[in-house]
């Protein structure tokens, strides 16, 4: 015989009922007793932002599925938050003062978004509160491409404004700043990009290996050009064009992995010797690869590299390591491995120019990785920034 | 010459010739007669062996599908494949224009067992399709050496610049 399961007293009824009344009593008493405040009327506000911080990372987003709508996103990097937004149109290349508080972007829009007329214009950010500040526009002939620092460039006074034009005939724009206006055109005989140094001088990167130096005057125009010896070879060993500025000069990186490093400080570039990322045993086995694949700290002369194992082909697919410097002694320091499965491969490289650095790192699926410039400890990972994150812009 | 073939130098060293030399409407038409002209070139003397050879690896199963970035004419293209886009790999989708500049590189057809000179066009005339991104880069070089340079708006004398999607046509055999 089964017997049915005791209840403290009476049935299911009665219990409900004693339930219910107890809620009851405990609603009572709470509104009664404890009724908090009501919330306190808002009000509408913008957002405002402290003084720029060498730790904000500003995050190109190429948006590749709708590419007339590119946009830089500004992550603070040690609260890890998103701040804000620049946009910034269709294949933009960007310039930043070096005080940090100025964003200027160089794009391209179309009076019918997609279709029209036709208007490349230079948009100027204030970085301190991302407003929009004033454009210049420029001849409808900007290069359009995926960004390299030297896309558009200030001079170092930030006098003018240097932007890389291609048509497919190679040139660029300068822009007087102080006139707002577009002081003239220089056409660069080929030779591509921007690269400024002294007062008033551009340099370009051409086929042949070497550089192309116009010094302007003080207007802005063409006072003389000189073409440099080759120091690098196109068909054994192509530099990429994603150098990074080193003091006074600029360091490149070659498909095979040697470092190339010109001096810009005087009147005529001076080539340093070049030196190697790889072993012997690595070359042509390791290699560099990405959108953005150097990134080099002055104060501690350190240069940080995205590397992956693949043949020739592969010099954009990405790193799953990055490689650490001693720029000075040509050594290199550390190998960081980041699991491609887990974090994407690694296609931008930066790091801040402060005295206590952050690096950056973007992977082909869009995350940000804050690491530590010394150890290649992960600080955070930013699982998306964007829908296709692509380059950092940074002073 | 190791990497290099007779053709892309000469391709190249014209190009860059016309178009330090001319205008733009110019450059634009020579450089047609050079490509025009490519195709019409038979048994091009040309090694690419090394480059054929990476193409054909990683794409092994997918190299006859169009719609696949493994396909074999597609091994040096960058950007959206318009045969996922209203075309196929050698036609734009209704409504865009042909790029009439273009990138040139050299894929190895496993069907066949030729290497054939293709010219990636660009589609133009519309915003970014969004369909099957596909970044292959076997002999592409940097923006200074521009007829093998994929990462440039090639759309960029078009009367709309605006990138659409890439195809792959097919300029003539590369005999070894």
């Amino acid at each position: 015989m089964q017997h049915a399961p005791m209840r403290p007293s009476g049935g299911r009824a009665m219990h409900a009922r004693r339930l219910g009344a107890i809620c009851m009593g405990l609603g009572l008493g709470t509104a009664a007793l404890a009724a908090p405040p009501p919330l306190a009327t808002e009000h509408l506000t913008v957002a405002t932002l402290g003084p720029p911080s060498p730790h904000w990372a500003y995050v190109l987003d190429l948006a590749t599925n709708n590419e007339t709508d590119e946009r830089l996103l500004v992550f603070d990097a040690d609260r890890n938050e998103h701040l804000g937004q620049i946009d910034a149109g269709y294949y933009p290349s960007f310039a930043q003062s070096a005080d940090g508080k100025t964003t200027a972007a160089v794009t391209t829009y179309w009076s019918r978004g997609w279709h029209g007329t036709r208007t490349d214009v230079v948009e100027f950010t204030d970085n301190t509160t991302l407003n929009y500040t004033h454009e210049i526009l420029l001849p409808p002939k900007r290069m359009q491409g995926p960004p390299s620092a030297f896309g558009a460039a200030f001079s170092a006074d930030q006098r003018f404004l240097y932007v890389a034009n291609l048509t497919p005939a190679a040139s660029f724009t300068v822009v007087d700043l102080g006139k707002k206006a577009v002081a003239g055109e220089i056409e660069t005989d080929g030779c591509v990009l921007v690269i400024p140094s002294g007062p008033r001088r551009v340099s370009s990167l051409c086929e042949s290996g070497r550089l192309l130096t116009v010094t302007l005057d003080e207007t802005g125009h063409e006072a003389s050009r000189a073409l440099s010896k080759p120091f690098f070879d196109a068909d054994k060993d192509p530099i990429f064009v994603q150098g990074t500025r080193n003091g006074s000069g600029v360091l490149f990186v070659s498909f095979l992995g040697d470092v190339y490093g010109v001096d810009l400080s005087g009147a005529e570039p001076k080539f340093a010797a070049t030196w190697p990322l790889v072993t012997p045993a690595e070359r042509g086995t390791w290699r560099p690869s990405g959108n953005q694949l150097v990134a080099y700290q002055p104060r501690r002369e350190r240069l940080y590299v995205p590397m992956h194992v693949g043949g020739e082909g592969s010099h954009k697919v990405g790193g799953s390591e990055i490689w650490a410097f001693d720029a000075a002694k040509h050594q290199r320091l550390a190998r960081w491995k980041f699991d491609p499965k887990r974090y994407g491969a690694i296609v931008a490289v930066q790091v801040t120019q402060d005295e206590k650095p952050l690096l950056f790192a973007l992977t082909d699926t869009s995350a940000l990785l804050v690491l530590d410039p010394d150890s290649g400890k992960i600080k955070h990972v930013e699982g998306k920034v964007g829908q296709s994150a692509w380059y950092l812009v940074n002073p | 010459m190791s990497e290099r073939s007779r053709l892309d130098a000469w391709l190249e060293r014209s190009s860059r010739s016309l178009a330090q030399r001319t205008s733009r409407r110019g450059f634009l038409g020579a450089l047609g007669q050079i490509l025009v002209g490519t195709s019409l070139l038979p048994l091009l003397p040309i090694d690419r062996s090394s480059r054929a050879e990476a193409a054909e690896g990683p794409g092994k199963g997918h190299t006859d599908d169009p719609k696949s970035c493994e396909y074999w004419k597609y091994c040096a293209i960058d950007g959206f494949l318009c045969s996922c886009c209203g075309g196929t790999s050698s036609s734009c989708p209704p409504g865009t224009t042909p790029s009439p500049i273009t990138w040139i590189g050299t894929c190895h057809n496993p069907a066949d067992g030729r290497d054939y000179i293709v010219s990636y066009n660009d589609c133009c005339g519309k915003t970014s399709c969004g369909n099957c991104w596909c970044n292959r880069n076997e002999g592409e070089k940097p923006m200074y050496r521009l007829s093998l340079n994929n990462d440039v708006n090639w759309c960029m004398a078009n009367d709309n610049p605006n990138y659409h999607c890439s195809v792959s046509v097919i300029l003539g055999v590369a005999e070894k």
